[in-house]
């Protein structure tokens, strides 16, 4: 019973970084109604950029945090110009196509700066973990906690109370009618883009963090765990995003410990796809919003 | 003709029934990023029928092929309501299952005292087909092209046919083909099915051209890369995912001229041609061009011939 | 106030807008009637900056508005009522209100014209905090006018206001119309229903093939003969 409870704690930390990496998918996803495959690698480059910060510079936490960030953002719009905006409406398989392009190219950049396979990062926070009663929580896993339930309250209330967010929903309801009304949508766009990409960034960094360790495989791992939570989620819901999120820890870090590690993936993998199969929608969101024709 | 030759073009054959196999599925209007799964399917269940049960080859690639339209259709009919990433992602993680499911399987028989079959994440070694019938590389390619031929014909007359029709058809609008009375479901689950037969006749070559499988080998990228080719190479025609796998596999991977930035300069290219032209190099508008200019250069010479009598 | 000069407007290879030329005198309501396809939405849509044109000038006293995006276009006066009305359906009425408002800054002004907004539509002010997806096709008309007046327009474009609304609607949304004229508004006015349309107009411009091809007042043509050629087109000579 102990060990099943200490599994769910540690699986709902866990899964708060899923849930950070689906709230960055989600921001793109709804505004774009397109799959940027290219996510992951973004947030890996960013980690490279808050890598080199570390190893080259002996850089504080703080400061790898705010190039992790900042790399993510940059390679983000990188990204939201050559694979994205350019393209035409109907092309979204397109720009989908040509984001796992963009994703094979960065993670090349990213092994011609630091050629070996891993890298060190900077701790989180070091220390014994907290005992509570018989239970254990790691302090850098309620950093992350943290980190993701604030950042999901952010995201929540810009969306839905300042005038960046009003725009933001009007584009993702009609972006012709959003024209109409005054919203530069090429731009808000762009930047909502760099919002995404600035919360991958900080998701990135408290998983690496916590694992203090960076390898180019990472970009892939995170566009796969991002795209499970938010399926899982519900398409265009914050929420769900995060709680899809802490369901796949809690999946994963049970699975892990009564089978092993491969079918733990089988097991993530299965709830995925049963949940597809089941409840298109995921846990919160609406079936209506899922359109990602190859034609619109 | 030089070894790496050989190497090179059958790796480009075998992978081209992959990217035939999701390019089958986008025209239907599927984004599948699974049709890996058929893939490695295929390459188990032909290595199993030749290495262990001692079938002849051509044997093993049909039940390899008659393997994986099953799993195809069995995966399509639970799909067949998703739509867009939905379905997409459901394929993903199909086909992540049936990686793992692999990388689990050990099944193994006793063979001349040394232990053959599939071995977990091992994989399944001495799929010893061609050498112990004296296959000669060449020749074994030669076989891929053969039926990678016999493969395009097929498209050729799916294109002309009614069957291609309503297949184009689905892929432009669902809801419309099913008001004029197609019975949607049914061929969304056939093309499932020949998708899955496609990618899995690619699998059980390549099991006997490498002589080995590892599950690996079958991984998400091999997925997503399928499903590029076509759009590199052009939507209009089965030659387009052709096109894009002779340009990865073969310009890319074997001219070493850009060893180490070879996907910084590709990953941009494929990008900015994407822009340009967002259906592929063999777009439908550059196909159907060239098929008027075919055809009126066939009905102008005959006019001409006419002339001259 | 805004001319529309020589626009040519293509969609591919094919003409839409055959070089357009119109003129909306300030403080009237002008009409643009014709029948289905002689290019009436894409002229709305040029002269708001959705569509780009390929030749002429579209100036709001005397300024250049070709070449702008509708966001520029809308803070430079223009605001359109677009066909088929495209509310916002997941925002409440309030925010589809002040999305109309999202070029303006100024918060007391735009919380100001907000109650003006339900003063004039005492339904979007009971409504005010339901989602405009679940108004009826009335109010959500209402509702689009009432955006697209949150922005100031100093011309107000609507695309087929009447559409698909029942009768003793459509007559609500005409005497709307009028009434925001009467305050001054300067109006263009694209409309299926030409006896409605005729009644409030001061000008009106007959449309056909991507043309303008008739210009007057009310009453310089016959009713019969507006309202047959704008729902049939011209039957050519010879």
């Amino acid at each position: 019973m102990i060990d099943f409870i200490q599994n769910t704690i540690d699986g709902v930390m866990i899964g708060s970084s899923y849930g950070l990496l689906a709230l960055g998918f989600t921001v793109i996803f709804g505004v774009m109604r397109r799959l940027n495959l290219s996510y992951g690698p973004t947030v890996m480059i960013g980690a490279y950029f808050g890598t080199v910060l570390y190893l080259d510079f002996g850089a504080g936490l703080l400061a790898v945090a705010a190039a992790v960030v900042a790399g993510a953002v940059i390679s983000g719009v990188y990204v939201e110009r050559l694979c994205f905006a350019p393209m035409k409406a109907g092309a979204g398989i397109a720009s989908m196509v040509s984001s796992f392009a963009i994703w094979m190219q960065l993670e090349q950049a990213a092994v011609l700066v630091l050629p070996r396979h891993t890298y060190p990062f900077p701790p989180l926070a070091t220390g014994p973990a907290l005992e509570i009663g018989p239970l254990l929580v790691r302090p850098d896993h309620l950093i992350m906690l943290g980190g993701a339930l604030l950042l999901a309250a952010v995201v929540q209330l810009a969306l839905y109370h300042t005038r960046f967010g009003l725009g933001l929903r009007a584009v993702i309801a009609n972006p012709i009618a959003a024209n109409l009304v005054g919203v530069d949508v090429g731009r808000l766009v762009m930047l909502a883009f760099a919002a995404a990409s600035a919360i991958g960034g900080v998701a990135g960094f408290l998983v690496l963090a916590v694992d203090q360790q960076v390898t180019p495989m990472f970009g892939m791992w995170a566009t796969l765990k991002g795209l499970i939570a938010m399926m899982i989620g519900g398409l265009g819901s914050i929420p769900g995003a995060l709680l899809g999120g802490l369901l796949l820890g809690v999946v994963e870090v049970h699975s892990h410990w009564l089978f092993g590690p491969q079918v733990r993936d089988l097991f993530a993998y299965f709830v995925l796809f049963a949940f597809l199969v089941a409840r298109p929608g995921g846990l919160l969101g609406r079936t209506a919003d899922v359109e990602l024709s190859h034609r619109v | 003709m030089d070894d790496y030759l050989v190497s090179v073009l059958s790796n480009i054959g075998v992978i081209s029934f992959v990217a035939l196999s999701a390019y089958l599925l986008l025209l239907t209007g599927e984004i599948s990023f699974g049709q890996q799964a058929f893939f490695a399917i295929g390459a188990y269940a032909a290595g199993m029928a030749t290495a262990m049960w001692g079938w002849p080859l051509a044997l093993g690639i049909a039940w390899g092929a008659a393997v994986g339209a099953a799993c195809a259709v069995s995966l399509g009919i639970p799909t067949l309501r998703l739509r867009g990433l939905q379905f997409s992602i459901a394929t993903l993680a199909f086909a992540e299952m049936v990686r793992i499911l692999f990388e689990l399987f050990r099944y193994q028989v006793d063979i001349d005292g040394e232990p053959v079959g599939p071995n977990g994440t091992d994989g399944f070694r001495s799929i010893r087909y061609i050498f112990d019938h004296n296959i000669e590389t060449f020749d074994f390619m030669m076989l891929i092209y053969t039926m990678l031929a016999v493969t395009l014909a097929g498209f050729m007359l799916l294109e002309r046919s009614r069957l291609g029709v309503i297949f184009r058809m689905i892929g432009e609008d669902a809801t419309l083909a099913s008001l004029q009375g197609i019975a949607v479901a049914r061929y969304k689950v056939l093309a499932a099915g020949i998708a899955g037969a496609l990618a899995a006749v690619g699998g059980g070559l390549y099991a006997h051209l490498t002589t080995y499988v590892e599950p690996r080998t079958f991984d998400v990228m091999l997925g997503v890369h399928s499903l590029a080719y076509g759009l590199i190479g052009g939507l209009g025609t089965a030659l387009g995912p052709l096109l894009g796998v002779v340009i990865d596999v073969g310009l890319l991977e074997s001219v070493r001229l850009f060893a180490g930035y070879r996907m910084i300069i590709f990953g941009g290219l494929v990008a900015l041609l994407l822009i340009f032209r967002p259906r592929g190099l063999l777009d439908e508008r550059l196909v159907n061009r060239i098929g008027r200019l075919f055809r009126n250069a066939i009905s102008g010479s005959t006019r001409t011939g006419r002339g001259s009598r | 106030m805004l001319d529309v000069s020589e626009l040519v407007t293509t969609y591919g290879k094919i003409e839409a807008l055959k070089g357009v030329s119109l003129h909306v005198a300030g403080g009237k309501i002008t009409c643009l009637l014709g029948p289905n396809g002689a290019g009436k939405t894409t002229l709305m849509m040029t002269i708001a900056g959705i569509l780009r044109p390929r030749r002429g000038s579209i100036k709001l006293e005397g300024a250049e508005l070709v070449g702008l995006s509708p966001a520029k276009i809308v803070s430079r006066g223009i605001a359109l009522v677009p066909e088929n009305r495209l509310v916002f359906p997941e925002m409440s009425v309030r925010e589809n209100l002040l999305a109309g408002a999202y070029q303006r800054r100024d918060k007391s002004e735009i919380a100001a014209d907000m109650e003006r907004m339900y003063a004039r539509f005492p339904q979007l002010k009971e409504r005010r905090e339901q989602l405009a997806g679940t108004l009826s096709g009335g109010e959500q008309q209402m509702l689009a006018v009432a955006r697209a007046l949150m922005s100031r327009p100093r011309v107000l474009l609507m695309d087929e206001p009447s559409l698909g609304l029942a009768p003793l609607i459509v007559a609500e949304i005409f005497d709307i119309v009028a009434a925001l004229n009467r305050d001054g508004t300067t109006m263009l006015l694209v409309e299926q229903n030409a006896h409605m349309a005729l009644k409030v107009a001061h000008q009106f411009f007959l449309m056909e093939q991507g043309r303008v091809t008739f210009q007057g007042t009310p009453g310089q043509l016959a009713e019969d003969e507006v309202i047959q050629r704008a729902y049939l087109g011209t039957r050519r000579a010879g």
